[in-house]
């Protein structure tokens, strides 16, 4: 909207022409949402506090979390107030990525609502079920493929790129490209989801991955730097550096909230929409091979469930009892049950993520 | 005799936050998070002149 209103200013005072640079737009976009999340968090605390909006926590995990019972949840609906305002304000809304990734976001957040609303309105323990989840998710996760598959107007557009190699890129054909848009975005926003168990241990690394996913976004936008880089050139695609710092601005911001001891959980609704939203992004700037070396945490989070579920269930079926390779599953906690304390869990993951999106940045030189 | 009074709870800015009862880690984030503001303002007069 601001960038449709900067555009007539200009024809009058070129000043404002300055707001056709997606750079400043990104970053007036992440002080935007910055500052609305600012703005509204201590108010929607407040109601979500009133509302006995409460998280229940899990009698089979870390005892010291028992503490948290009550605090506040669903506080992802700020994240995604404020980066929906901010994206509506400073993106080009005439672009269709803009909006795919935006109605993909909002729309996985919209499920990750009603779970939490099952939760902790409804008491509900079950929320919305597994199956549920995942058929929404995936249909919209078809739905963005479909979409991409039908608006490809260069074979780059749907093939796969291997970072670090400069001519490794596999095509693939229509079921191969919607088996990987449904990998990477229901794969993510899930990861996210199992993350989101310490405080600030999701919303660091969401904030990092996006930012540099702005970085990809920039550059597949923009003719010159693509080529020079020999990244695919994806017209159009640059708009998504704004989404991305939205979400940047209005996670740091939700992390003022967050930090520990946290005054607010993100919940479903936020994290299955912040996991979707890095997803869609990775998609649609070819990067889902980069998106998972920057987003490694969420990725070894998500496989240390796997592995601790199918090694129980295999042990049990085989010897009768069930045998565990971690303490405790996700592996966040089993670090805590080895005596170290949440704050240094969430802050060497968060190092780890740094050291990780610094590797994903690499790829666009070294190749 | 003068009362001497102080202008800050204690010194310095993190020692204020945390006396005003925010926890060690919470006064920690929310200066680095002050600080990711600022160097986004830093980094906005690139263009911004």
């Amino acid at each position: 909207m601001l960038l449709a209103l900067a555009q007539w200013l200009a024809l009058d005072v070129r000043t404002f022409s300055v707001f056709n640079y997606i750079t400043l737009r990104a970053v007036m976009a992440a002080m935007t949402a910055l500052l609305i999340s600012f703005a509204l968090g201590p108010w929607m605390i407040r109601k979500l506090t009133a509302l006995k909006i409460g998280q229940s926590v899990r009698n089979d995990g870390p005892q010291t979390h028992l503490v948290k019972a009550g605090t506040p949840t669903m506080g992802g609906a700020l994240i995604l107030t404020s980066m929906a305002i901010t994206t509506l304000l400073w993106a080009d809304l005439s672009n269709a990525y803009v909006w795919v990734a935006l109605l993909t976001t909002l729309g996985v957040g919209a499920i990750g609502w009603v779970d939490d609303y099952r939760k902790v309105v409804h008491r509900n323990p079950d929320g919305l079920s597994a199956k549920a989840k995942l058929f929404w998710q995936s249909l919209i996760a078809l739905a963005v493929g479909a979409f991409l598959w039908s608006h490809a107007t260069l074979p780059a557009h749907t093939e796969v790129i291997v970072p670090f190699f400069k001519h490794w890129v596999f095509p693939l054909g229509l079921v191969g490209f919607m088996v990987l848009v449904y990998l990477v975005i229901v794969g993510t926003s899930n990861a996210v989801n199992l993350t989101d168990g310490l405080d600030g241990l999701a919303i660091m690394p969401t904030v990092m991955v996006a930012s540099a996913l702005a970085v990809f976004a920039y550059v597949a936008g923009h003719a010159e730097f693509s080529k020079y880089l020999g990244e695919p050139a994806i017209p159009g695609a640059g708009e998504l550096a704004i989404f991305c710092a939205a979400i940047a601005g209005s996670g740091l911001a939700f992390l003022w909230f967050n930090a520990y001891p946290a005054e607010v959980f993100m919940g479903d609704v936020g994290a299955l929409a912040l996991g979707a939203a890095l997803g869609v992004v990775a998609v649609m700037v070819r990067q889902e091979l980069v998106l998972f070396i920057m987003g490694g945490v969420f990725v070894v989070e998500a496989v240390s469930v796997m592995l601790q579920v199918s090694w129980f269930k295999y042990t049990k079926k085989r010897f009768g009892k069930g045998e565990r390779i971690l303490l405790m599953a996700p592996l966040h906690h089993h670090f805590e049950q080895k005596g170290w304390k949440e704050t240094q869990v969430v802050v060497r993951f968060w190092i780890i993520t740094m050291l990780l999106v610094l590797i994903g940045l690499a790829t666009l030189k070294l190749r | 005799m003068t009362l001497k009074k102080r202008a800050t709870l204690a010194l310095g800015e993190t020692h204020v936050s945390v006396a005003n009862v925010m926890a060690t880690p919470n006064a920690n984030v929310r200066f680095w998070i002050i600080t990711m503001l600022l160097v986004l303002i830093g980094l906005a007069t690139l263009k911004l002149r």
